[in-house]
């Protein structure tokens, strides 16, 4: 369902161009998880911003469920995004001015298909039923992790694109947190790619790749 | 709900969790929307009475006035119509009414009357033989019943008393009269006017006489000046401040626009992430404008309206003893006025709001969790901001210049350009100013941690902070302006009064006792000196030898004794004061600023007026100021203008002897010759009745003034508010790092202090500038006369103190909320 | 002025209840009562000079003039110069003042030639009956005789005792700017008697039904000159002035009228008055039969029939302008034709007025000329 096929990327900086990924082959079949490991700055999160279409490859191409994303207008990889595709940042990008009701069905709203029985079933399985009015800014940081992730979730995505998605909690909340994404992943029968530095969050996945000096290759288990 | 609905509900939820912003932007546009709709809605009404009172019969009708001075008559009508000649009669006259209000009466004969005029349109029950036989009717405006004391609906055939007692012929009102007028038959207005059987004028249709008929003199439509020609200049001075007032109220909206945007930053990366195109956003963010702007702008053209009924009694006050145009006292409203409030408000809406939307358009995807890049270019936009600032500085001083080259009174619009592009420099200059003073005062304080951290915080600040000081400078600029303009029209129209009144006492009496009551005076011992005035009319027949279009004139005589000349002001003169009275005795005449500036007379000109005897030449030997004269004038010395003009004679004077009291002869004259209250009046009553005129003339600039300032205040304060929360953030470290909760008040209320005391500081050459150009330029333009410039340090160091208690009370509300709060809570508060 | 001028003459011809706007209400008007004014005795006698001055106590007056004129090159043309006047109170003691009024006067003056037609009208407010009735802006004073209204005037050139103030006359008027300037000055010299007509009562009975008061000057000889379309033309022709003063003019039932006043080249003088109604039956018709020396014979329905034969659609009206006029007693059968259809008067209350020709209906020949007066369409 997602195909990356010779992608190169470099950014302009002031000391001249810096090549971040050259060449990277991916493919990623439906309901698969995929954890992409590697250093610190190594282009995780710019291949990551490519699979959703944020942004776009100097060569190469993205294709997702057979259609190549570099090819569609901006507004055609918008409603991608919406309609295929959950994101979980790392600082998790809630919107302050909505309640936890409300964050957690954006996207399955602006994607035109919010399911009342899932939302629900997230709230609970997610752990902030009785929260729902309450505001992103009255939740700990793991509630709030777990919200980013139910909104992800809720429309019920073909593929999750999960950046860091415990980098900022601490051990054992990230444990939690990390076992009921894969579980609601599971779930929902969505593909999961993640980006992550650490072996044991990628552990559990289906697959693990690193990414290092802008090429891909398998990781250790 | 549709995608777009959640994204757009989703954008505006933010204003659910900052109601501040959102009542900031839409007082903004409150506030903005009504002033300006207010004063439109001033002008609107007014303009409506002009139109109105030209469709009476005056714009398109030539009038026919005996070439002598004598009065008209009916057999004057008679003759010219026996001789084939389209004349029609008008008698025209006030009336006061019960309510002391007073009324203009015009009766016209419908048989005769030329034209399409707004007189023809009958009433709904006053058909011609009802006008034309007792007991006649009445046709007023709807607006003029309140004067008679009547409701719309009890005014139909109602018979009101006036004054004197004598009752209107039955009402029938008529929406197309102008407003304080009274239109009715000739027969029952000449009995109501107790003229017998004169006459006003004669009028005839535009053109239909290739000449005067011998004997008369014929003044064409085009030759007169219609109210609304007159009255411009002052509509002009009203715009320009709800201009001003509109400006001021788009800086608040742009203010808190910017803040509410700058919050939302992240918030637009996420929905784009979630997969809302940029295009939809930028879109949303455009209708989310278009629905606060329809908010903002209905109820701001509501208030306007409230505000324009409040003060247009004030207007037509002015406009009535400034220009002698009556302007109904109750709004007209035409269906374009709302459509264009609605407009002008979300025009200028959108002007403020295009930089935001154009910012939120640039804005990158990949940006998150790098907000607030954009204050980097903070830098050179400032650079930017000098140099149009400069632009703007080089487009006054050409304006000036042009200015200086025109002759006086001319150039209106420009001048009001001219005031207009000070006021963008000062204020495009203010924010460079103050960053710049901000960095040399930093280097200069890097000794004292916490001042210089006070600095660079300010300068931090400074963007945020600029476009409310920029608000706040121009209104206060302009309120110095303005009110330094004003205060020294009052202080020179109060000597200039202590000049003109000279006697004690002030005795009117019918012209037919007046040589009696004058030769009773004469003999009286404690009468030091009669000054015996007199007045008339004429028309302004050449200069020179070169004719000039007809152009009626008030002529004014005085009597130029011992007491009167030593103080009579005069502003030019041909060789001398002592020459000038003495030549002014021998039959020479003195002018007044407004006729002088309006045809270019200097002394030494000869001017023809029309007298009795054909035509009367006097050689001008001065000129004179006088204020609040609607109107041309020229003055001879009573005896003069009495015998040569034929002119009827006015007050008489008192001049008392040293230590006689006015009392005493004040009651012997009231007994001698049964005068009534109002034909005796003494000096400090005439002087408190013409400063009571003044401060009405100039209660709407000021009370507009006020509002301009006060709404600039609330500009400042309402950033400051929207502020606070972020504010609090930012000094908790400090407080953390041991910085007590006062010091930190104190630190944030000086820098405050600061920026606004430069910004008044910086008001105060730009009100001046502001000043001089409202005096020297727009009054001659706009009134006819010439101010000397007045400075009043008094009103200089009120505009410092308004800024300086703007910035703190709205400086104090956020201190004293960091007062309170917990000092953990500043730091819980640093999380975000 | 519209208003106004729709108003004044609703008001002058009509009561002053009727909508001012709906011009067929002042020709319907003149049937309406009179309330408060003296009826008039059926069989007045007259007295003259004084009854060619007015008559303030009724409701309305005319003194009215048409002549059948040609110029130089025999072209005809038609002249009209008519003077009203309406009460507008009846009579009580008069109000001071110089503009006080009681009555209203109204002038049209018209000239005609081929498709133009040139029509003025003006209007002035008056008080009759009083000493300096000279010194107003109109009136007309019994003797001398002068009828005015501004300089547009119709005086005696009789000198005083020597003859009937309307043997010999002048009439004159001016109206038009420039290019449109047109007006005329004519002198009239009657050739025969004044005659009284025998208008019947239009009421049943009762006193105030009383007809009007109708006399006639049709034997004037006429020459002067009339200005048109920037021409100073040398005219002659014949001429005829009517009077007529009443309260009202017709009954209720009368929808409006149809006046002829024709010169027969006999030397006879035909006058007839079609009073129209609804029906038939609400139809008077009537007429005077004038011998060359003034013997009057009344004609009723029995000695005259007339018919409509042509109508023409004029200022948006049918208008018959072409009758069939038959007096069989004198074996006459004539056709009556308007020589222009354009004669239609767009003044305050509209009406038509214009010259007509006369001839035999079989066969076509020229028996004389006349004015045609067509009300109520």
């Amino acid at each position: 369902m997602l195909d990356i096929r010779q992608v190169y990327k470099a950014y302009a900086t002031p000391q001249g161009p810096l090549r971040v990924l050259a060449g990277v082959d991916l493919r990623l079949a439906a309901g698969e998880s995929l954890a992409l490991m590697g250093e610190s700055g190594s282009g995780k999160s710019t291949l990551l911003h490519l699979a959703a279409g944020l942004d776009l490859p100097d060569h190469g191409e993205v294709r997702l469920d057979g259609r190549a994303i570099s090819s569609l207008s901006e507004p055609r990889r918008a409603r991608l995004r919406r309609e295929r595709l959950g994101l979980v940042f790392q600082q998790f990008h809630l919107v302050p001015s909505l309640d936890v009701l409300d964050n957690l069905r954006l996207q399955a709203r602006l994607a035109g298909r919010e399911s009342p029985d899932w939302t629900a079933r997230l709230v609970a399985r997610l752990g902030l039923a009785g929260r729902e009015r309450h505001y992103p800014e009255q939740l700990s940081g793991g509630q709030q992790q777990r919200l980013a992730i139910g909104r992800a979730l809720a429309p019920r995505p073909a593929l999750l694109l999960a950046d860091e998605p415990t980098g900022n909690l601490d051990e054992t909340t990230a444990g939690e947190v990390l076992r009921l994404l894969l579980e609601l992943v599971r779930e929902a029968g969505s593909a999961l790619l993640m980006v992550t530095h650490s072996p044991v969050v990628a552990a559990p996945l289906d697959r693990r790749l690193r990414l290092s000096h802008g090429r891909l290759g398998e990781a250790p288990p | 709900m549709s995608p777009l609905g959640v994204a757009l509900a989703t954008l505006l939820s933010h204003y659910r969790r900052h109601p501040g912003q959102l009542a900031l932007l839409l007082l903004g546009l409150w506030v903005a929307g009504a002033l300006w709709s207010g004063v439109q809605a001033i002008n609107a009404s007014a303009r409506d009475s002009y139109a109105r009172a030209e469709a009476l019969f005056d714009a398109d009708l030539d009038r026919l006035t005996p070439a002598d001075s004598r009065p008209l008559d009916h057999e004057d009508f008679v003759t010219l119509r026996r001789a084939g000649l389209p004349v029609s009669p008008i008698v025209e006259g006030e009336v006061t009414a019960a309510g002391g209000e007073r009324l203009t009466v015009i009766g016209i004969d419908p048989l005769t009357l030329p034209g399409d005029s707004a007189l023809a349109s009958p009433g709904a029950e006053s058909g011609l033989e009802a006008f034309l036989t007792p007991p006649w009717r009445t046709r007023l405006a709807p607006e003029t019943l309140a004067a008679l004391g009547l409701s719309r609906q009890a005014a139909g055939g109602a018979t009101p008393r006036l004054a004197g007692g004598r009752r209107l012929p039955p009402l029938a009102p008529s929406a197309a009269l102008p407003p304080a007028t009274l239109v009715m038959d000739i027969a029952v207005a000449t009995q109501l006017l107790g003229r017998g059987d004169g006459l006003s004028r004669l009028v005839v249709p535009a053109g239909a006489l290739a000449a005067a008929p011998p004997g008369y003199d014929l003044e064409r439509a085009e030759q007169r000046l219609a109210p609304g020609e007159l009255t411009a200049s002052f509509h002009l001075s009203l715009t320009a401040m709800a201009l001003l007032a509109l400006i001021v109220g788009l800086f608040i909206v742009q203010a808190a626009l910017g803040l509410a945007l700058e919050q939302r930053l992240s918030l637009l990366r996420t929905l784009r992430a979630l997969g809302v195109p940029g295009r939809t956003l930028i879109g949303l963010l455009a209708l989310e404008l278009a629905l606060l702007g329809l908010v903002g702008a209905l109820a701001g053209i509501a208030s306007g309206v409230g505000l324009a009924r409040a003060l247009l009694p004030d207007v037509a006050a002015t406009l009535s003893s400034l220009y002698g145009a009556e302007v109904g006292r109750t709004l007209q409203l035409p269906w374009h006025y709302w459509l264009g409030g609605l407009g002008v408000t979300l025009g200028g809406l959108f002007l403020a709001g295009s930089g935001v939307l154009w910012r939120a358009a640039r804005l990158p995807v990949l940006g998150l969790g790098q907000a607030q890049a954009w204050r980097a270019g903070y830098q050179r936009q400032l650079g930017r901001q000098a140099l149009a600032g400069a632009a703007s500085a080089l487009l006054a001083l050409g304006l000036w210049a042009w200015l200086a080259t025109r002759p006086p009174g001319e150039g209106l619009v420009a001048a009001f350009g001219l005031v207009a592009a000070l006021l963008l420099a000062g204020a495009l200059w203010l924010p460079p100013l103050l960053a710049a003073g901000l960095a040399g005062l930093g280097r200069w304080m890097h000794r004292r941690p916490l001042v210089q951290w006070a600095l660079a915080d300010l300068q931090l600040q400074l963007p945020r902070l600029a476009l409310a000081m920029m608000a706040l400078l121009i209104a206060l600029s302009a309120n110095l302006g303005v009110g330094s303009m004003v205060g020294g029209f009052r202080l020179t129209f109060l000597d200039w009064l202590d000049q003109r009144l000279v006697a004690d006492l002030y005795l009117r009496p019918t012209p037919a006792r007046f040589d009696e009551i004058d030769a009773w005076l004469a003999g009286r011992p404690e009468v030091a000196e009669r000054l015996a005035t007199a007045s008339g009319e004429t028309t302004l027949l050449a200069i020179g030898d070169a004719e000039t279009p007809r152009q009626p004139v008030a002529l004014f005589g005085i009597t130029p004794g011992d007491t009167l000349k030593p103080g009579w002001p005069l502003k030019a003169t041909l060789a001398g004061r002592e020459a000038a009275w003495r030549a002014l005795t021998g039959g020479a005449a003195f002018v007044n600023e407004q006729l002088a500036i309006a045809r270019g007379i200097v002394p030494g000109d000869r001017l023809t007026l029309a007298a009795p005897d054909g035509g009367e030449r006097l050689r001008v030997v001065a000129i004179y100021p006088d204020y609040g004269n609607p109107q041309g004038e020229v003055l001879l010395a009573t005896p003069q203008l009495r015998h040569r003009f034929q002119a009827a004679s006015g007050s008489l004077g008192i001049v008392l002897a040293d230590g006689e009291a006015a009392r005493p002869l004040a009651s012997a004259l009231r007994t001698r010759f049964d005068l009534d209250t109002t034909a005796l009046r003494d000096q400090r009553q005439v002087k408190r009745v013409a400063t009571d005129i003044f401060e009405r003339t100039f209660a709407i600039t000021r009370a507009l003034n006020a509002l301009t300032l006060a709404v600039a205040a609330l500009a400042l304060l309402a950033s400051l508010l929207a502020l606070a929360r972020e504010r609090r953030r930012q000094l908790a470290p400090l407080w953390a790092l041991g910085v007590p909760r006062g010091r930190l008040v104190a630190v944030q209320l000086a820098q405050l202090g600061m920026a606004a005391l430069a910004t008044g500081l910086l008001a105060l050459p730009l009100g001046l500038a502001v000043s001089a150009c409202l005096v020297g330029s727009i009054n001659v333009a706009a009134f006819g006369w010439r101010l000397p410039l007045h400075v009043f340090p008094g009103g200089m160091l009120l505009t410092l103190a308004t800024a300086l208690g703007a910035a703190l009370l709205a400086g104090g509300l956020p201190s004293l909320a960091l007062w309170r709060t917990p000092p953990r809570a500043l730091l819980a508060e640093e999380a975000p | 002025m519209r208003g106004w001028r729709l108003l004044v003459v609703g008001l002058l011809l009509a009561g002053c209840e009727r909508d001012p706007t709906e011009p067929r209400a002042g020709f319907a008007g003149l049937g309406a009562d009179a309330e408060g004014f003296p009826p008039l005795a059926s069989e007045a006698a007259l007295a003259f000079p004084e009854d060619h001055g007015p008559h303030p106590g009724t409701r309305l007056e005319w003194w009215y003039l048409t002549a059948n004129l040609r110029g130089p090159d025999g072209a005809p043309l038609g002249i009209q110069w008519t003077l009203f006047r309406r009460a507008l109170r009846p009579p009580t003691a008069p109000t001071s003042g110089a503009w006080a009024a009681d009555q209203l006067w109204m002038a049209h003056v018209a000239v005609s030639r081929g498709a133009t037609h040139r029509v003025a009208e003006r209007f002035a407010r008056g008080k009759v009956g009083e000493a300096t009735l000279e010194r107003h802006q109109a009136g007309v004073t019994a003797a001398p005789f002068r009828a005015w209204l501004d300089d547009w005037h119709l005086e005696s050139r009789v000198a005083e005792g020597t003859g009937d103030a309307l043997d010999r006359l002048e009439v004159s008027a001016e109206a038009g700017r420039g290019e449109a300037a047109f007006g005329y000055r004519l002198a009239l010299d009657a050739q025969g008697p004044l005659v009284r007509h025998g208008k019947p009562a239009f009421g049943e009975g009762s006193a105030e039904a009383a007809g009007p008061i109708y006399l006639s000057q049709p034997f004037y000889r006429v020459t002067g000159t009339v200005t048109l379309e920037g021409e100073r033309l040398a005219v002659s022709g014949r001429a005829w002035l009517d009077r007529e003063w009443g309260n009202r003019l017709m009954a209720p039932r009368h929808r409006g009228w149809d006046w002829f006043s024709l010169h027969l080249a006999s030397g006879h003088k035909l006058m007839v008055y079609h009073l129209r109604g609804e029906t038939a039956s609400d139809t008077t018709l009537f007429g005077t039969w004038i011998a060359a020396d003034g013997e009057t014979r009344t004609l009723d329905a029995e000695a005259l029939s007339l018919m409509p034969l042509t109508t023409r659609r004029v200022a948006g009206r049918e208008l018959p302008t072409r009758w069939r006029l038959t007096l069989p007693d004198r074996g006459l059968d004539l056709t009556v034709a308007a020589r222009h259809p354009n004669r239609w008067m767009a003044t305050s209350v509209p009406y038509w007025e214009g010259a007509v020709t006369v001839r035999d209906h079989e066969g076509g020949l020229p028996r004389g000329e006349g004015y045609l007066e067509m009300t109520g369409y």
